[in-house]
């Protein structure tokens, strides 16, 4: 019994390590952008939303969050539709180009929070 | 969607299935929800089949023990399963690319082959013995083998977000 218990925890121990928040280790926080445009293209599906923004100098791919918080904060399928105007402020990715992740949106004078 | 993945992936993202579960609010939550609930029982009722053939809870009979962990487990196993194949769907042509996602399909597969061997090999010679008597070495390998790669197929699970 008592080496069963040495094993569990051993084996407890080797894995914690990988047990890390879903973080937002490849999103460089120490560089935020604000990109401003219009909304290119937009899948308002699971896991994260995500739509393509024109932005002054190119288009940037924009994650957003899980469609079920969106819809909850008011963040519809309507208010990040193609065409809208939108002002997203989130960090650059580290490994995707051109690709950030959204902190938080403006569209048409409202704000709505991603986390 | 990326167009790296072998055919059969990329079909299985484009199709109305997957659509439908990345368009619906609940139905990937659910199954994310179902996956994790279904890993706290698989892992429960693992942990004590191994503990046993590792020679832990003797004062138990192994054959009733077994039986009736085996029953959880294979429900929670078939749980995960489906849930699985839902949260593969919406992202197959991703998963497939992603090392922890490959790591874990062979981990799935090792636990798999390490339970038929424990079946054809140790578990009628397991089940013949009575409270208290010393496990064979056979089973408790198996159960060595079976709590290592269960708990790795698990990291491996959390670790597809991270890759």
């Amino acid at each position: 019994m008592m080496r069963s218990v040495i094993l569990l925890s051993a084996f407890a121990l080797l894995t914690s390590a990988a047990f890390a928040h879903h973080g937002w280790g490849s999103y460089d926080a120490s560089k935020p952008v604000t990109v401003a445009g219009p909304i290119m293209t937009s899948k308002f599906e699971n896991p994260h939303a995500t739509i393509t923004v024109r932005g002054n100098d190119k288009v940037w791919t924009v994650t957003l969050a899980p469609p079920s918080r969106m819809s909850s904060r008011g963040a519809t399928e309507k208010v990040v539709a193609v065409g809208q105007n939108v002002s997203a402020y989130g960090y650059p990715s580290t490994v995707e180009k051109d690709e950030m992740r959204a902190e938080r949106i403006t569209v048409n004078g409202k704000t709505y929070e991603m986390r | 969607m990326t167009d790296a993945a072998p055919a059969v992936f990329v079909a299985l993202e484009q199709s109305s299935f997957a659509a439908a579960i990345r368009q619906s609010l609940w139905l990937y939550p659910a199954a994310n929800i179902g996956h994790i609930v279904s890993l706290t029982f698989f892992a429960g009722a693992v942990a004590v089949m191994d503990v046993r053939l590792l020679g832990g809870l003797a004062a138990t009979s192994p054959a009733c023990l077994l039986a009736r962990a085996r029953s959880f487990a294979v429900a929670a196993l078939v749980g995960m399963a489906l849930t699985g194949c839902v949260l593969f769907s919406a992202e197959a042509s991703h998963l497939a690319l992603n090392p922890a996602f490959q790591l874990k399909a062979t981990l799935v597969a090792a636990g798999l082959i390490n339970v038929a061997i424990y079946e054809v090999w140790a578990k009628r010679a397991v089940e013949r013995l009575a409270p208290g008597a010393s496990m064979p070495a056979r089973a408790k390998v198996a159960g060595v083998l079976s709590l290592g790669i269960w708990v790795a197929v698990a990291a491996c699970g959390r670790s597809i977000a991270y890759f």
